[in-house]
């Protein structure tokens, strides 16, 4: 968190400078099926963010030694393309894609039925070709819907939304500048099913009402996300 | 990966339709699979392109960078190049630094680009000795069915044809486009069955033997040539691919001038 306060980003009537109210959304979009090759995938688009998720499998979990004798094992690799933000994103060992990666394997493992299915694999790619902010976010929700089109068996589906604080005031899915110059930053990954979490992460300053209040707004954008994803899945085109 | 096994089955397979002037999929020894160009995909590139061949789709964006001039060329920027192929585009890409493969992917367009000279490099000098542009192309694959080659190096051309130099946000003057003169284009030919075909499909490449790439400029000149994987070609072989590859580069190239 930037933490710069001189930085107005919110008028007294709650308007944000992209003209949006504090709990409202960034507009979303999702298709399946944008990887031909693969077993299931999807591409979200949120805000100017863009995230196109792979998976392949289950499939031999290949070598040997990493497969499990009572379950599949889930690999996730979560990559920003070079020319996904504005300096160029260089190509290679990255610790921050390692710990997104690590923290939406966790989460994904919590819901697939990876039981079923042992001695195997699956393999999630999530690779963020736009990046504005909440690229952990659009990745874990875009991932969920790319292992549910690729008719992999789960509990529920993972909505991931992030809210924050800016001026001093709560609101909902930040956007770039607010992320950069916001006091607070709190993304969770909810089973919309339940209300259940399967992810959280948080940094920057928030006091016990703020915390309440980012928490509240996350759990309602997650049904209006969620809302989506199944149109996504079983709408539209037809499936 | 755990296909060793199939290739020599396909290889038989795909030897059998050879035999019979047939591909897997149904097409004529040198016809393309449905080509879509679509320029300015990317919102945060400062020039991009999507390519579509068949199910093989590919990005490629521009960024640009300031470098010091190599100090034996004090009025020249760079052009840097590279091609990624990640996991995403397939389940035989391991994640991890890239491969020998998707290292020579990168190269083989690279020099096309390069060598054709449409990338004019002492107009991207800003103060001779000091400061100049330095142009990357980021080439991605997104779905690999085959000939990921002739994808890159269609979307690579037609991403710098439209990339726009940052000049305003490094504060070094006002914003421009990026000169590029000519449109180098890449034919990629596979030995499958025994024959060259153009445009190989994943399967091809994977029950075939040796590949060709020609890359072409505006007035047929040749500006790189790359033989890849264990074969043996004659050079009337050669001469009939050349012979296709004019023809090729120059509906590609219309197509990519009419967008």
């Amino acid at each position: 968190m930037g933490g710069y306060g001189d930085v107005i980003m919110i008028d007294e009537n709650g308007k944000r400078m992209d003209g949006r109210g504090p709990a409202d959304l960034r507009e979303i979009s999702i298709e399946t099926g944008v990887v031909p090759v693969a077993d299931g995938s999807c591409r979200m688009i949120w805000g100017t963010n863009e995230a196109i998720v792979s998976v392949y499998g289950p499939m031999e979990a290949h070598p040997r030694k990493i497969q499990r004798q009572d379950s599949a094992v889930l690999a996730v690799e979560y990559n920003m393309a070079p020319f996904s933000t504005t300096d160029r994103m260089r190509p290679g060992f990255n610790r921050r894609s390692k710990e997104i990666s690590k923290v939406t394997k966790d989460a994904l493992e919590s819901v697939v039925l990876l039981e079923l299915y042992p001695r195997s694999k699956i393999q999630v790619n999530i690779e963020i070709i736009s990046a504005e902010a909440g690229t952990r976010c659009v990745g874990l929700t875009a991932a969920s819907v790319a292992l549910a089109d690729a008719g992999i068996p789960m509990t529920d589906l993972v909505v991931s939304v992030a809210s924050g604080k800016i001026n001093d005031i709560v609101v909902c899915d930040l956007n770039k500048e607010e992320d950069n110059y916001g006091e607070a930053d709190l993304p969770m990954g909810i089973l919309p099913n339940t209300g259940e979490l399967v992810f959280l992460q948080m940094d920057g300053n928030l006091s016990q009402e703020e915390f309440k209040q980012a928490w509240d707004y996350n759990m309602d954008a997650a049904s209006r996300v969620h809302e989506i994803m199944k149109k996504a899945l079983i709408g539209g085109d037809g499936k | 990966m755990s296909i060793p096994l199939v290739p020599k089955l396909l290889r038989a397979h795909l030897t059998e339709l050879a035999e019979n002037d047939k591909r897997i999929d149904e097409r004529g020894q040198w016809d393309s699979r449905n080509l879509e160009i679509q320029h300015s995909v990317l919102p945060r590139a400062e020039g991009s392109a999507k390519v579509r061949i068949g199910d093989t789709i590919v990005y490629a964006g521009v960024k640009f960078q300031i470098m010091t001039p190599y100090e034996d060329r004090p009025n020249q920027g760079g052009l840097m190049c590279s091609a990624e192929v990640r996991p995403l585009a397939g389940r035989k890409y391991e994640p991890g630094p890239p491969s020998a493969e998707s290292i020579e992917l990168g190269r083989v367009v690279d020099r096309g680009i390069r060598e054709s000279g449409c990338i004019d490099v002492d107009s991207l000098c800003i103060i001779p000795g000091e400061k100049a542009w330095q142009v990357i192309l980021d080439l991605f694959a997104i779905s690999d069915d085959g000939n990921l080659f002739d994808a890159f190096a269609i979307a690579g051309i037609v991403a710098l044809k439209e990339a726009i130099i940052p000049a305003e946000r490094f504060e070094v003057g006002e914003d421009s486009k990026l000169e590029v003169n000519g449109t180098p284009l890449m034919c990629s030919y596979h030995k499958v069955g025994g024959r060259f075909v153009y445009d190989a499909s994943f399967r091809e490449e994977l029950g075939g033997d040796e590949r060709i790439h020609i890359t072409l400029g505006d007035n047929g000149n040749v500006h790189s040539l790359q033989k890849g994987l264990k074969g043996i070609f004659s050079a009337d072989e050669f001469e009939e691919i050349m012979g296709h590859a004019l023809e090729r580069t120059k509906e590609i190239r219309e197509i990519i001038n009419s967008l």
